[in-house]
Order: structure tokens, then C-alpha cells, then sequence
């Protein structure tokens, strides 16, 4: 299956891009796509512990299972007001 | 609950909103907070903020949020502007209303909205500085 990942605020810049795609196996979890996208952008890692993760319009805890056509977004703490 | 929110790039214009306000029968606070986009960040002077926002997931959080209040409190109204793009110093970048029955859930209500804006609207916002060819601790770009 595949899904698109979004970046947002500074992981655009850390990462080089706004979008991307990636391809998994059925059953992936958001734990495994996290793990992919940290192999091909290292800059992402030392940010794990705040990085924010969501599907769609929703937050999503890293045991989520993901499927095809899945829309993902990884962005830095949200600082609104 | 009567809810409007706006996301926008235009100047938030105080007087129009109040003139628009909502005031049902029963109704006997309103609180309004603005705010204003101060003039240092991380010790460093400068001239604006500009923010960035993941549109259709801000709207959606920040329904949700409404959802919750209106579960918690009776609150009649609650209305809320954000800024997007750049914001000056001394401009207001947020504008949040609520309109209840009493002073003590309208200011309850007001608080918890904003701190939980904070904590799960994705809106980012990114330091202009003054001084040409500074540069924020980590540098970010619009999407």
C-alpha cells in the first residue's frame, strides 16, 4: 500500500520537502512509516519525543494501523495564539 | 452553542466582530481576549510573526474543541479568529469571544479554549526579525 506524508512548519526545511510518499506492507503500523521516514530524513530523529503525528485531520497514537491511501502529517509542537 | 471561526490573512478588525456579537436571552458575560504579537522573541527585537497553519486540521481541532465546550459549559456563543501569515508587533494575532450565562464559565471556558488551542491546533509561527540577515534559532518555512 501506499501513503503520502506531509511535513509541516520547520520539518519542511529539516527534511527538504513538503511531501512525499511512501510504500509499506499491508498491517503497517504509524510506529513503521515513522521509522521509514526517520531512515531517509535523519535530521527528523533527535525530534522524535515532540514530533507530532496525525492521519488525516487526527492525531493518531504510533500503534495506529495504516492504510492504503492514507494521509499522513509529521510536524514539530503546534504554537498557535 | 452558536460557534464561528476564521482563519485568516486580513487585519483582525475588533469593532466589526463586536458589532456582530451575539447576545441570546440569558445571557450575562462576555469575555473577549486578544492576542498581540509582542515585540521579542527569545530575547531577540522583532518586527512580526509569521504563521503558518495545516487549514483543514485546524478547523477540524479546533471544532473539536468547540464539541468539548459546549459539553462542559452553557455557553450560548464562541467565536475565534486567527491570524495566518505575517503579523506585525503590536497587532493582534488571535481573537477569541465567548458569550455566557455568568462571568465564572465565560473566563473558565475562554482559558481552556486557548490552552487547548496551543496544545493540539496545528498553527505554527515563525519570528521576523529586525535586524536584516538574522536569523531564528531554527528556521522554518511556510507550506
Amino acid at each position: 500500500m501506499r501513503v503520502s506524508v506531509s511535513f509541516f512548519s520547520y520539518f519542511q526545511d529539516l527534511t527538504g520537502c513538503a511531501q512525499t510518499t511512501e510504500a509499506l506492507a499491508e498491517g503497517s503500523r504509524l510506529d513503521d512509516l515513522y521509522r521509514r521516514i526517520v531512515g531517509r530524513f535523519p535530521k527528523l530523529a533527535p525530534l522524535e519525543k515532540s514530533t507530532l503525528l496525525a492521519v488525516g485531520v487526527d492525531y493518531q497514537p504510533r500503534d495506529y494501523v495504516l492504510r492504503d491511501g492514507d494521509e499522513v502529517s509529521l510536524f514539530p509542537p503546534v504554537q498557535g495564539g | 452553542m452558536r460557534r464561528e471561526l476564521t482563519l485568516t490573512s486580513e487585519p483582525i478588525d475588533e469593532a466589526a466582530w463586536l458589532a456582530q456579537r451575539p447576545m441570546p436571552a440569558g445571557m450575562g458575560a462576555v469575555v473577549c481576549f486578544l492576542g498581540v504579537v509582542r515585540d521579542t522573541e527569545a530575547g531577540a527585537a522583532i518586527r512580526a510573526l509569521e504563521y503558518e497553519a495545516f487549514r483543514k486540521m485546524a478547523e477540524h481541532q479546533f471544532h473539536r474543541l468547540f464539541d468539548e465546550m459546549e459539553k462542559r459549559w452553557p455557553i450560548a456563543s464562541v467565536r475565534v479568529v486567527h491570524r495566518l501569515g505575517v503579523v506585525n508587533v503590536s497587532e493582534p494575532s488571535l481573537w477569541v469571544e465567548i458569550v455566557a450565562p455568568h462571568r465564572g464559565e465565560a473566563f473558565a471556558a475562554c482559558q481552556w479554549l486557548i490552552d487547548e488551542m496551543k496544545r493540539v491546533v496545528p498553527i505554527w509561527k515563525r519570528p521576523v526579525f529586525q535586524r536584516a540577515g538574522a536569523r531564528p534559532r531554527r528556521s522554518r518555512r511556510s507550506a
